[in-house]
């Protein structure tokens, strides 16, 4: 398989819901190694995964895998692999027979596909519940399956939607270890989250998605940078608010302070949270401050995207 | 061996159909036929020879029953369910992104539902026959009315079943509006005089009947089945066989045409 056949592109690619903007003029590349996509939810990623296995028409723009269109195209299933975020499986089927059930749709010869069913299986830990009905496995049973199904045909490029949405997280690591496992060879593998330290933990290479279009696409460190970029806000409750504010209202990376009386937090501003937290922490090591409790409200993906527009 | 595309559906979906709710409870149903029949003969034999003739039994079962009744049902919930249930329960993603056409998928899953319907309903057509006419197996018509009622019952299943499955890919109700069509167009227009009844199916499977037209024996049968050939204007039996494909081929070739073309969302 030549590089290029493992290179998928969205060009100019939209999608609406009728009145509902779903993907707006996507314009990517994306090639071998892991490429994570990372969105809040809502953001579009699962519009462009259903877009880019072929289960949606594209409403405006194309998009192809190794330079043939996806939509009404099975042929290219060959040679890629799909795991869906929704927890939906042939229940009364056991785990191997889901297996080889899916492989014979590929096409394999009997003896084959008994083969790599079993190396499917032993690849995902489940060969031990391998002909138990699906429907009595575990969480993380089940998310292993899934991913399975997707990579026993050993596909070029594997897409894989939220894949570590809902597990524990023993299941998380070893999921996450089989994805690293399976980019071999110049393998192309897309993953999508909403989670950024998941995707931290797979790959540096990201793209950003956001209210259905594309924020930007590049090294993981840009996002922090992109992150860092921009002011956090620290609530912190103690009983010496007041003196606990004029402690930092001096330091040049706290933009303001206020106070939420209701609460009994003071909200710190900051522009370098790390700063911020080891300075935190040792006033309460070393000068025996009292703090009850310290949360940073805005510390999820939706705050950082909602900064990165501009809102 | 390389399974052709057509054929690794058949026998995924194959497996599926067998283990599902679905078949364990209508195929209930379909056994219905031989149970009722138990019952008749065990009741025939307490009045000591007396009651009603097996051959008049049978052929009620057929028309009123199977005909009318069974084969409607069971085509509807299963031709239906060929792609509702993918949508339904979120797998259609699975069989969508393998190298299988679409084509492939729905003819396919339609072929593993209709052989399991036929299997059901005739097996359990000619054991209720051999009940009811244990006494009477080496009478040549009974057999002969065996034969015409399991052709009709057979395309019934065939045809109703490809309509179905054309009527699921694109309507979301689509188990509400096939009631409406079975147990109100079906049922009562094939009773309309003149070429109105031929708009309906039931009219082509009535026509296969013995004594309706194909000049195969003759039933005498009794007060139900009367009712049911009320005002029928039996077309040819060739006639209606090549209706019968040919709808059953235009309802198909509508079914792969609109799941070929149509993006089914899930409810999330």
């Amino acid at each position: 398989m030549t590089a290029g056949g493992r290179i998928l592109r969205a060009d100019k690619l939209g999608k609406w819901y009728g009145n509902v903007l779903g993907l707006s003029d996507v314009s990517i590349e994306i090639g071998p190694g892991i490429t994570g996509l990372l969105g809040p939810n809502g953001a579009g990623k699962s519009t462009f995964m259903k877009l880019i296995t072929g289960q949606l028409r594209p409403s405006i723009g194309t998009v192809t895998i190794a330079g043939q269109p996806v939509w009404n195209n099975p042929g290219i299933f060959k040679n890629v692999g799909f795991c869906p975020e929704q927890d939906a499986f042939y229940e009364d089927t056991t785990g191997r027979e889901f297996l080889s059930g899916l492989l014979a749709l590929g096409g394999f010869p009997a003896a084959e596909i008994r083969e790599r069913t079993a190396r499917a299986l032993a690849f995902v830990e489940l060969q031990a519940d391998a002909d138990r009905l699906i429907r009595g496995y575990s969480r993380g049973m089940r998310q292993r399956l899934k991913i399975s199904q997707a990579l026993a045909h050993e596909p070029e490029i594997l897409i894989l939607d939220e894949p570590l949405n809902g597990l524990d997280p023993l299941s998380k690591r070893k999921v996450i270890r089989l994805i690293k496992e399976y980019r071999t060879e110049g393998r192309t593998v897309l993953v999508s989250s909403h989670v950024l330290p998941e995707i931290e933990a797979l790959t540096r290479s990201i793209i950003l998605i956001h209210q259905g279009k594309i924020l930007a696409q590049g090294d993981i460190h840009f996002i922090r940078d992109l992150i860092d970029a921009h002011p956090h806000i620290v609530a912190v409750r103690t009983g010496r608010g007041r003196a606990l504010a004029a402690k930092f209202v001096e330091e040049d990376d706290v933009r303001s302070v206020r106070f939420d009386e209701a609460q009994g937090t003071v909200l710190f501003e900051t522009r370098n949270r790390d700063r911020f937290f080891e300075r935190l922490t040792r006033l309460a090591a070393e000068e025996g401050w009292e703090i009850e409790e310290i949360t940073s409200p805005d510390d999820n993906l939706q705050s950082v995207f909602d900064y990165l527009v501009g809102k | 061996m390389r399974n052709a595309p057509f054929v690794s559906v058949y026998k995924f979906s194959a497996r599926l159909v067998r283990r599902s709710r679905r078949s364990r409870l209508l195929g209930a149903l379909g056994l219905l036929p031989v149970i009722l029949a138990v019952i008749l003969q065990i009741t025939r034999a307490a009045a000591a020879g007396g009651g009603l003739d097996g051959l008049e039994v049978f052929s009620n079962f057929v028309m009123g029953f199977s005909l009318q009744f069974l084969v409607l049902l069971l085509s509807l919930f299963f031709g239906t369910a060929i792609t509702a249930d993918e949508v339904d329960n979120k797998t259609l993603t699975y069989p969508a992104t393998r190298p299988v056409s679409k084509a492939a998928f729905i003819l396919g899953k339609y072929a593993s539902s209709v052989s399991f319907l036929l299997v059901l309903v005739l097996t359990s057509t000619v054991v209720s026959f051999l009940i009811l006419m244990i006494d009477r197996l080496s009478y040549g018509t009974a057999w002969t009315f065996l034969g015409r009622s399991l052709a009709a019952l057979g395309f019934g299943t065939i045809c109703y079943t490809a309509l179905f499955t054309f009527v699921g890919t694109f309507l979301r109700k689509s188990v509400l509006i096939g009631l409406v069509f079975c147990f109100g167009w079906e049922n009562i227009v094939q009773y309309f005089p003149g070429m109105t009844q031929k708009f309906t199916i039931m009219h082509w499977l009535k026509s296969l009947l013995p004594g309706l037209g194909g000049g195969m024996g003759s039933t005498e049968g009794g007060g139900l089945t009367a009712f049911l050939l009320f005002r029928h204007e039996p077309s040819p039996a060739g006639t209606a066989v090549a209706v019968l494909l040919l709808l059953t081929a235009v309802f198909l070739a509508l079914a792969v045409a609109v799941f070929s073309r149509k993006e089914y969302l899930f409810d999330e």
